[in-house]
């Protein structure tokens, strides 16, 4: 079974702190100095690629698992991670382009990719990316591929080459769906499901192998049909009294004293 | 503008659905030149009645299906929505709505944007703002191709009470013949076990990665218990299996409206914040003092929070027994 688990590594921006939060006349954000991470569906939707390849050998299904990510930067780190757990391939599709409000775009490039170059039954989708929160693209590139798509997966299981079973989060629970592929996968919040580390062994013998570069040149990329007009930081800011005190102790009885007896008898 | 609300009858959230909806409605689309309706899915023919009456527009349009499938809801749409001049769609919150929003913009060639949480229709194109960058920024989106097909962000339901009309328009279409999508070859719905409870909880403790382990969420659990509050979870806490993903607060999770919310080893990220921002008063309890949470709290403690809290509970039973 061929999967392809599509990825952006974005910069973690719990890590800035709020003088970083500039927004430049062409409505971009400094980021550059942060290290790109993969968010939590990302890496959900890479280990459970990974889980599904480890039990292959009880499925009797063999599966083709592949890594792609259209990106600015290199990111290397995380491809040369990527390859070092065992990918059977790693893409990057090099791109000068600002993708950060365009799920169109990169929904078009992925689907592209998977008729022109790579032919597969399953794609891997995170739910949304950190900067953009578009929430799209695996709702695009299922509609621009005719195939169907199940949101927020938090389970999958192989049956044989053609099926899988399905576990999803809906509005009021959750569904256990027998399908055929082929299909796309939203993977949502997925408890349990950090991506692995590589062995320093399989960082030497597997790290370094070549990642496919391809260029979004390649592809002729459609409108858009929603632009971006404006950004403004959201502020939060409340009174921020520090209660101050010798011990813990003092602290916690002024909190009730002052701040909670009144409120909680209100309850 | 004409605009038409899709509700999915078929689920247990219908209420919150409708509510959405309404708030939306009533803060949005007030000009005197907007004509609104809604398309209701269900099932299930005894809820009829019920679901009607959460109908936050004059006329309604019921439609019976025997299951909410997506594949079957965009086709069912797209056929009854063929050649009508509808310019916005509006689909609540929850994943659903986002999903069907965006493959219905797509199936109809037009625009669709998620999570929003306000529009303004200038009669040729739809502005609409909605978070990004992880909820620390607002963008604002100008929406270029009709029909706009816009879900809500989530939180967005306040208790206003739907108006429930006299002279309801209700017109109704038998679906139920649309067979399952191909690609299904068995389905089975598993229903919520533990709903969560967080929405409208008046006293909420949440617990943040600070936790470190599964024993102290355990522990943190035992505090929210006796102290009366209900018990919440910052997402690493939730995804590292330490509790349910039902305690999740914030935007993936649950969106919370305590009169007292108390937050121990949360750093405060905006992700997590906007899950508890329509608190009355937030108290902080955190190690770090530059740690984001004690600025957008009421009343911050710097300090080990098993210390404070274990003092807490000692002097509200001095107080009053609980
Ligand atoms: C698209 C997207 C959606 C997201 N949705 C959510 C969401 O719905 N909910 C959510 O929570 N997050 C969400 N996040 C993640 C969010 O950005 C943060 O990563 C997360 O909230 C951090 O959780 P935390 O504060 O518990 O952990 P950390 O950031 O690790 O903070 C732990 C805090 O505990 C303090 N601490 C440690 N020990 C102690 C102690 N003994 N006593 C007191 N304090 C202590 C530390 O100083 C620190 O401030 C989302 C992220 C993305 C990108």
């Amino acid at each position: 079974m061929n999967i392809l688990v599509c990825f952006i590594a974005a910069p973690d921006l719990d890590k800035l702190i709020e003088e970083d939060w500039v927004i430049d006349k062409d409505l971009q954000i400094d980021t550059s100095f942060l290290k790109p991470t993969l968010n939590s569906y990302d890496e959900s939707a890479i280990e459970i690629a990974l889980r599904l390849s480890d039990a292959s050998q009880k499925t009797k299904v063999s599966i083709n698992h592949k890594a792609l990510t259209i990106a600015s930067t290199p990111a290397t780190t995380i491809l040369k991670t990527l390859n070092a757990l065992r990918f059977k391939q790693v893409v990057r599709i090099d791109s000068q382009d600002d993708f950060r409000f365009r799920p169109g775009a990169i929904a078009y490039i992925l689907s592209q990719y998977v008729l022109k170059h790579a032919t597969q039954d399953v794609l891997f989708l995170g739910r949304q990316s950190t900067v953009g929160e578009n929430a799209k693209t695996h709702l695009l590139v299922a509609e621009r591929l005719g195939w169907p798509c199940i949101t927020q997966v938090s389970g999958i299981e192989v049956i044989d080459e053609n099926h899988l079973v399905v576990t999803s989060q809906v509005d009021d629970g959750q569904i256990r769906q027998k399908i055929q592929t082929p299909c796309v996968l939203c993977i949502g919040e997925v408890p349990n499901t950090f991506m692995r580390v590589p062995t320093i062994k399989d960082r030497m013998l597997y790290g370094k192998r070549p990642i496919e570069i391809l260029s979004t040149t390649d592809f002729q990329l459609p409108d858009e049909t929603e632009e971006l007009l404006d950004l403004k930081v959201i502020s939060h800011e409340r009174h921020g009294i520090f209660i101050e005190g010798e011990t813990p102790e003092q602290k916690a009885r002024e909190l009730y004293k002052m701040y909670l007896k009144e409120r909680l008898e209100k309850i | 503008m004409i605009y038409k609300g899709i509700l999915n009858g078929c689920s247990t959230d219908i209420a919150t659905q409708a509510g959405e909806l309404n708030n939306f409605i009533s803060d949005n689309l007030h000009s005197e030149d907007t004509v609104g309706s809604t398309i209701l899915f269900y099932s299930e023919k005894e809820q009829r009645d019920a679901l009607i009456r959460l109908v936050p527009t004059e006329s309604v349009k019921l439609v019976r299906i025997t299951r909410y499938q997506p594949e079957n809801i965009l086709k069912a749409l797209t056929t009854m929505e063929q050649g009508e001049m509808t310019h916005l769609y509006l689909f609540p919150s929850g994943f659903a709505g986002s999903e069907m929003a965006v493959r219905l913009a797509f199936r109809m060639k037009g625009s669709s944007l998620v999570q929003v949480k306000q529009i303004e229709y200038s009669g040729v194109q739809l502005i609409a703002s909605k978070t990004v960058y992880a909820n620390h920024v607002l963008g604002t989106f100008k929406l270029t191709k009709k029909p706009y097909c816009v879900s809500l962000a989530k939180g967005s339901a306040n208790d206003q009470a739907i108006n429930t009309r006299d002279k309801l328009i209700v017109t109704e279409y038998d679906m139920t013949h649309l067979h399952e999508n191909q690609f299904i070859k068995a389905s089975k719905a598993i229903p919520r076990k533990q709903a969560s409870n967080l929405t409208n909880t008046r006293f909420l403790l949440i617990g943040g990665n600070g936790m470190k382990n599964k024993a102290d969420t355990q522990y943190l659990k035992q505090i929210a218990d006796t102290i009366g509050a209900d018990f919440g979870v910052s997402r690493p806490v939730a995804m590292s299996g330490w509790t349910s993903l039902h305690r999740q607060v914030g935007v993936s999770g649950s969106m919370t409206k305590a009169a007292v919310c108390i937050v121990a080893g949360a750093s405060g990220a905006a992700a997590f914040y906007a899950g508890i921002e329509k608190s009355k008063f937030i108290v902080a309890i955190n190690t770090d003092s530059r740690a984001p949470i004690n600025k957008t709290s009421d009343v911050a403690i710097i300090d080990d929070y098993k210390a404070v809290l274990d003092e807490l509970v000692k002097v509200m039973r001095e107080d009053r027994p609980i």
